[in-house]
Formats: C-alpha cells, sequence, structure tokens
C-alpha cells in the first residue's frame, strides 16, 4: 500500500473518529446541537471524501476494480455508510442518527485495520475473480449491507423516540453478541460451533425478549413525531438498500453461469443473502399491509441488520465454507 | 380448495419466514448434494452426520418438507398475484379528482399559506416549482393535482410477474436441461451420458463429444494461478470436428444449447521413468505443491514434489530415522539423474482440467425474469405521491394557497417537501397575513383552555 493511500484511509477513518464526538458533543449541548450537527457533517463529509479518493488511488495502484477482498469491501462498506448517512440526514434533517453512522464507520476503519497485514496488500486476483462481472455484482450487495446498516441504526433511533427503551437495550445486547462472535471469529481461534452459537443464540434469545417487551413505553420519553420520522428513514433506507441486494444476488447469478454454469448453488454466502432478501421483503410486506406497528417493523428492521452481519461477516469469521471461499483469510 | 383461502399476506410472511429459517440452516449444514456426505462427516464427525441426514438437514433443499414449503409459497404468490397485486394495475388508469379546500384540510399531508399575490399567480407558481420536480400535473378552475412516481404503483405486479416467470423459466429448465462435471486428462473425451438430472425429464442428450487437446496453467510472476485454459474440439460420433475453442474460467464454450465451463484445474500425476521403466503416479495436494509418493523399501519412501506444470521436479528421500525428507535432486522436464544404480527420468506432468456443463433450456425465460424482477424491486424505491392545491383570493392581491397530499411510503419526506415548497413560495412573493376575525376572538377568548400538562399526556399514543 502506497503511503498516498495510507494517509487518505487514515483522514477518513480519523474524520469518522472526530465527527462521533463532535454529534455526541450535539446531544451534551442542547443550545448549539444545529451547528454542531452540521460541523459533524462537515467532519464526515471530509471522510467521505476522503475515502473516495483512497478506493480510487487503489484502484489506479492496483491496476483493477478495487474490490477482491474483505479489506477493501470493508473500504466500501464505511463508505455506503458515510455516504448514506450524508444522503439522507440531508434529505429528513435528522439530528440522532449522526453518532450511530460515524461510529459504525468508525469500527468498520478499526476492524479492516486489525486485520492481517496481507489483507491490506494489493494481491492479483485469482481465476475466479478475473472478471468484468465482479465491479458489476460487489458493489450494489455492499452498498445495500451499508442502506440496511442504515435502517438498522434508525430503527434503534425510533424505538428510543417511541419509549421502547427496554426494547433497545435488549435489541443491543442481540447485536453486541452478534458483534462479538464476529470480532472472536476473526481475531481468535474460538471454536466455531461456540461462535455460531453466541450469534444466533445471541440474535434469537435478545431479539424474542425485545419483541415481547415492544408493547411497554415509556411514556414520559415518548416523541411521536420524530419516532414516525425514524421509523420513515428505516422504510426508506430499506426501500434503497432492497433493490441494491435484489440486483447484487441477480448478477450474482448471472456471473455464476457464466462461470460455472449454474445461477443458482445454495453455497453457504448466496443462501445467506437470500435469507436476508426474505427477510426484508417480509418487512416490506408488513409495512405495506400495516400488518405490525412502527416498533416491531423496527425489531424486524434490527434483525435484517442482523441478518446483513450475517450475511457479510459471519461467512468469514464463523466457520462457512463454498464457492465464495476466495473472500475467507483465515 | 379455493385459490382465495392462499391469497393472505400473513401466509406469505409466515412461508417467508419459514424458508429463510430454512436456508440459513442449509448455508450453515455442508449440503450433500452440493458438496457431498464426507463433507458432513469431515465438519460434524460421523455420528452427527449420520443424524443430520437421518433429519433431512444434509440435504434439506430436496426434503417434501422444504419443496413444501416452496409449493405453498408459489401458490400463495399465484393467489396474492390474481386476487391483491394484479388489480392493483388499475390505478394506473385512475385519474386524480380536483379538490376544493376543504376536502384538502381533511388529506393527511395539509398545509397552507398567506401569499402576497394573486391566487392564479401563486397555482402558475407552484404548478411551475411543481413540474420542476418531475410531478406531472393537472390544473382546472383554478384547482391543483399531480403525481410523483406514478409507475411504482406497478412495482408490485412487476415484481410478481418476475417472481412467477423466474418459476416458470426454473420448471422448464428441470423439466428439459441436464448438467454436470467431470475431470478430463488432455486427449480425453467428456460426453453427457452420466449428467444429472431431474426424476420428470422429457429432454434429450447431444449424440456428440468434447475432447480436450490440450490444458494449461497461466500464472502470476508470484506463482499463484492467473487463469487456467483448456482447448476443445466438438466431434461427433464419426469422428468430425464440428467446433474448436479455447476456453477458461469466465469464458465458457456453446454449442447446440450446451455450455461448457472451465470449472477447476490441477495436476493429476506425474510420468517419470524408473531405470528406464515407464511409470505414472498420482499426485496429491501438498500445501502449495503436488506430491507423489513411490515407495522403494519397507522403510524408504521416494518421494515427487512438483510445484508447478513447468517447475522441475524435486526428489526427496524419507526413512524414519530422518525427521525430515532429504532432498536428492531436482530435475527439468526431459531429464534424466542417477542415484548409485538407481537412474530416475522425469517425462512429463499430466493435468487433468475440470469442466463443468450444462443445458438450460429455461435460461432465456428465467434471465427476462431477472430483469423484470429487479425493475420491479427499483419501482418500489421510489414513493409515489399525489398532491392537490387550490388558491382563494383573500382581497388587496393577496391570497391563500392550499395545499395537502398523500404518499403512503414517504409521508414525512412528503411533508416536508411541500412546506419546502411553501416557503419558497412565501420568499417569493412575500407571506400575507390575515388579520383575526372578530369571531375567532371571541372564540379564543371564551372557547380555547390553555395546553395542561395533563392534556399533553393525553395526546400520546401509548400502545403499538
Amino acid at each position: 500500500m502506497s503511503d498516498v493511500q495510507i494517509a487518505l484511509t487514515n483522514t477518513a477513518g480519523i474524520s469518522s473518529v472526530v465527527s462521533f464526538w463532535v454529534f455526541v458533543g450535539s446531544n451534551a449541548l442542547s443550545k448549539k446541537r444545529d451547528a454542531l450537527v452540521k460541523a459533524g457533517q462537515f467532519v464526515l463529509l471530509i471522510g467521505f471524501a476522503a475515502l473516495t479518493a483512497a478506493i480510487i488511488w487503489r484502484g489506479f495502484e492496483s491496476g483493477r476494480f478495487p474490490l477482491s477482498n474483505l479489506y477493501e469491501s470493508l473500504l466500501w462498506f464505511a463508505w455506503g455508510i458515510m455516504g448514506g448517512y450524508l444522503y439522507i440526514a440531508r434529505a429528513y434533517d435528522l439530528k440522532q442518527l449522526g453518532w450511530l453512522a460515524s461510529m459504525t464507520a468508525a469500527v468498520f476503519f478499526l476492524y479492516g485495520s486489525w486485520l492481517p497485514a496481507g489483507q491490506h496488500e494489493i494481491k492479483p486476483l485469482v481465476p475466479a475473480l478475473v472478471s468484468y462481472w465482479r465491479q458489476i455484482h460487489v458493489p450494489p450487495l455492499i452498498i445495500s449491507y451499508a442502506m440496511f446498516f442504515i435502517g438498522g441504526l434508525s430503527a434503534f433511533v425510533q424505538l428510543w423516540q417511541a419509549g421502547r427503551r427496554r426494547s433497545v437495550f435488549l435489541a443491543c445486547a442481540a447485536l453486541a453478541a452478534g458483534l462479538s462472535a464476529i470480532g472472536l471469529g476473526t481475531f481468535t481461534d474460538t471454536n466455531t460451533f461456540l461462535l455460531q452459537g453466541l450469534f444466533i443464540g445471541g440474535s434469537l434469545f435478545g431479539l424474542s425478549l425485545a419483541w415481547s417487551n415492544v408493547g411497554r413505553a415509556d411514556e414520559k420519553h415518548v416523541n411521536v413525531e420524530r419516532a414516525e420520522l425514524y421509523d420513515e428513514v428505516v422504510y426508506r433506507s430499506i426501500m434503497i438498500g432492497f433493490p441494491m441486494l435484489t440486483i447484487g444476488i441477480i448478477t450474482g447469478g448471472l456471473w455464476a453461469n457464466h462461470a460455472w454454469g449454474t445461477y443458482w448453488s445454495w453455497d453457504p454466502k448466496e443462501s445467506m443473502a437470500l435469507a436476508t432478501w426474505l427477510g426484508y421483503a417480509a418487512y416490506i410486506h408488513l409495512r405495506i399491509h400495516h400488518e405490525a406497528s412502527a416498533e416491531k417493523l423496527s425489531l424486524v428492521a434490527i434483525g435484517g441488520m442482523l441478518l446483513t452481519v450475517l450475511t457479510y461477516l459471519g461467512f468469514n469469521s464463523l466457520g462457512f465454507g463454498g464457492l465464495h471461499s476466495y473472500g475467507k483469510f483465515k | 380448495m379455493r385459490l382465495s383461502a392462499f391469497a393472505s399476506v400473513k401466509l406469505t410472511i409466515a412461508l417467508m419466514s419459514l424458508i429463510a429459517i430454512c436456508i440459513l440452516i442449509g448455508a450453515w449444514c455442508p449440503q450433500e448434494a452440493q458438496v457431498g456426505f464426507q463433507k458432513v462427516i469431515d465438519e460434524f464427525g460421523e455420528s452427527n452426520a449420520l443424524l443430520l441426514r437421518q433429519w433431512g438437514i444434509s440435504d434439506l433443499f430436496h426434503t417434501p418438507f422444504f419443496l413444501g414449503l416452496i409449493g405453498m409459497i408459489t401458490l400463495n404468490m399465484i393467489a396474492c398475484s390474481v386476487q391483491r397485486v394484479f388489480p392493483k394495475a388499475r390505478l394506473m388508469k385512475q385519474k386524480m379528482p380536483f379538490l376544493g379546500q376543504r376536502e384538502i384540510s381533511k388529506l393527511t399531508v395539509t398545509q397552507e399559506a398567506g401569499l402576497r399575490c394573486p391566487a392564479a399567480t401563486a397555482m402558475d407558481a407552484l404548478a411551475q416549482t411543481l413540474k420542476k420536480q418531475g410531478y406531472s400535473i393537472a390544473v382546472k378552475d383554478g384547482k391543483l393535482t399531480g403525481e410523483w412516481a406514478k409507475v411504482s404503483l406497478l412495482a408490485a405486479t412487476v415484481t410478481h410477474i418476475g417472481l412467477l416467470s423466474m418459476l416458470t423459466g426454473v420448471t422448464i429448465t428441470s423439466w428439459t436441461g441436464f448438467n454436470g462435471f467431470k475431470p478430463v486428462p488432455p486427449q480425453g473425451v467428456l460426453n453427457f451420458a452420466d449428467s444429472e438430472h431431474s426424476k420428470l425429464w422429457l429432454g434429450k442428450l447431444p449424440k456428440w463429444s468434447v475432447r480436450v487437446d490440450d490444458t494449461r496453467r497461466e500464472d502470476y510472476p508470484s506463482g499463484d494461478a492467473k487463469q487456467w485454459y483448456s482447448k476443445l474440439s466438438v466431434v461427433d460420433p464419426s469422428g468430425k470436428v464440428l467446433k474448436t475453442e479455447e476456453i477458461s474460467v469466465n469464458n465458457p464454450l456453446s454449442y447446440e444449447g450446451v455450455d461448457i465451463y472451465q470449472s477447476s484445474w490441477g495436476l493429476d500425476s506425474i510420468r517419470i521413468t524408473f531405470n528406464g521403466k515407464p511409470m505414472e503416479l498420482p499426485l496429491r495436494q501438498m500445501g502449495g505443491a503436488n506430491a507423489a509418493f513411490l515407495p522403494l523399501d519397507e522403510k524408504t519412501i521416494m518421494i515427487f514434489s512438483l510445484r508447478g506444470q513447468d517447475k522441475p521436479l524435486r526428489i526427496f528421500a524419507k526413512i524414519p530415522e530422518w525427521q525430515q525428507p532429504k532432498m536428492l535432486a531436482e530435475i527439468p522436464k526431459g531429464s534424466v539423474t542417477s542415484f548409485g544404480s538407481v537412474k530416475v527420468g522425469y517425462v512429463k506432468p499430466i493435468p487433468m482440467t475440470g469442466l463443468q456443463y450444462k443445458a438450460d433450456p429455461g435460461l432465456t425465460v428465467t434471465f427476462t425474469a431477472f430483469y423484470i424482477i429487479i425493475l420491479g424491486c427499483l419501482l418500489a424505491a421510489f414513493p409515489f405521491r399525489q398532491i392537490w392545491a387550490t388558491a382563494v383570493d383573500a382581497g388587496s392581491g393577496s391570497c391563500r394557497l392550499y395545499v395537502g397530499g398523500m404518499s403512503k411510503k414517504a409521508k414525512t419526506g412528503f411533508s416536508r417537501s411541500v412546506s419546502k415548497n411553501l416557503k419558497q413560495l412565501i420568499a417569493k412573493f412575500g407571506e400575507f397575513i390575515e388579520p383575526p376575525s372578530q369571531d375567532s376572538l371571541d372564540l379564543q377568548d371564551n372557547d380555547v383552555q390553555p395546553m395542561t400538562a395533563a392534556t399533553q399526556e393525553c395526546s400520546i399514543p401509548t400502545g403499538s
């Protein structure tokens, strides 16, 4: 990796950390909230521009489309989170989502920086990846994951604004269990069955408890208008992510047919992507047909975010094999 | 049973959830049909693997339960499409009625503003603003209607047509297509006798076959594989060559509806001479190299290691007393070396190309369906918005503009865009604030209660 690329990537990483603290400050100092939110967005915008330049620079350095391993995909994911947040925050004039979005970008920068050095290096492509389909198939998927994350984060804010604090804490616990399993699976040699149990068990247990508590509103902390606003942000984020995921899955099928002669192989990664697609399709049906309250829909969106984590990172760190093994580094 | 019994959205959601759970279980457990039962044993141990097979988990996607779920969701989709989704396409033809001030005030989003301009000017300016934002506008008798992204009403219809077409394509393939995989050495022949197809099969296997004329691997300077190539000839039963082509990963050969893919590549064996006697030793993958083993006596093993098709052959010996094998020699292709009275020659490596093949007559339908599904999902991303407006002259060159509308998918964003438009108009013409009438002042004095903390709490919805 060249010094320029390192500098640009570090600028983006540091910007996400700085903007996180500025957004946190905006919540602490309510009189200066608007100014601090704008400052936080400006810092994040600098990070977004630096990351865009870093990705383009990496492409020039490698002489190929810079999306071929986990590290590069994490750069794209952080780019999607930053860009997605800036777009949605501008459209809806959001005040609360910034610290969550910048924290997510910062966590993913850290995760990427801790990966083995071999991941950071520019390496030649394996035969299966030498295809123009790579740049058609992968970016929509990564962007969809980023939009689903923004939807999931907005769902936490929606529940909070609807006074469902107990459900927020329980859903946070579910997410923490899932992310812990991913972290342990990436950086330690913990038994994969234990990790899978932690991810699935923690997610199911936490979300089930959150669901059973979703009727309990802390009425002193209800802000109906903001809850409605964030419910819509969840929906809009998902409605951007869903077509992207559809395009990603279908172009994956077209590529697989072109390369291997079959567009569907029940490979673990593609199966998980299909399960995620079905999860969000269920969300959309629930929403359109008014089959669930906004708070229950938020929990479905958080469940979708956990499915997204499983599809995107669980494959690498929780011991799944299959045709997408070139995405692995362990 | 009537079809309407299946047209339930709750059933759709239940089936989607069950199918998603099954798919996740199938992703967790290696599937016999894809990777073989041995992989299940490697992953879970023999006894657990047998248990998983007994429960149907190791081949979940072929179990009657999973196929039943797919059958149910197909029926559900057909029923929902016919009874709920397709009829909605008629909404495309429906024209918006022109609404007056009273009706507009009852809409889910409703706003008004006083402007220092005549009603006709305000309506013209609003129409221009909305047109710039992509609304299709109609104006009649001082009343305005506008629609944005009306085509998104077709999203569900288009997506369902795509999904049903995809099922049609998959069914055609299942009844008439075939596929398979075969590792073939140079000069070997691939025919389709061992191909796989469904039990309900109406297709035909081709009489021609494919001969591998040559196969090779191209490396990066680092030694990692860059590409695999195979030169293929399509030959008829009499031996006549019908077509020749060199394939590589991502570049298949197509002939009469059958596609041949470069799927994998490896070194299969080495041809050597041992004291002049030709031998062929099978290679096994060991780390980054391929190795062959030749026992010389009860204790001594000769090991041949080959790192690549064009690399020299390295010869090692191993006896129990040595912790590591000892390297004896490195010989290039076509050379002979001597170890005392023993002469070993390296003739050549024998590669094996992995060829995947398939005939998929339903592919055109399936791929068309894929594009229709993408189109449907993209349409769904745009929220349909309807807007109504009217303006009433308020005297002295001013007016009140009433704007209202609906957007089921993005109410808050729509409401913000309406107020932004009104602010723009106020900035352009100036705000007209009507002086309160005597009636309204009397009302304020006598009837309006100040909002207390108690009334505020009562107004907060508590349930979900």
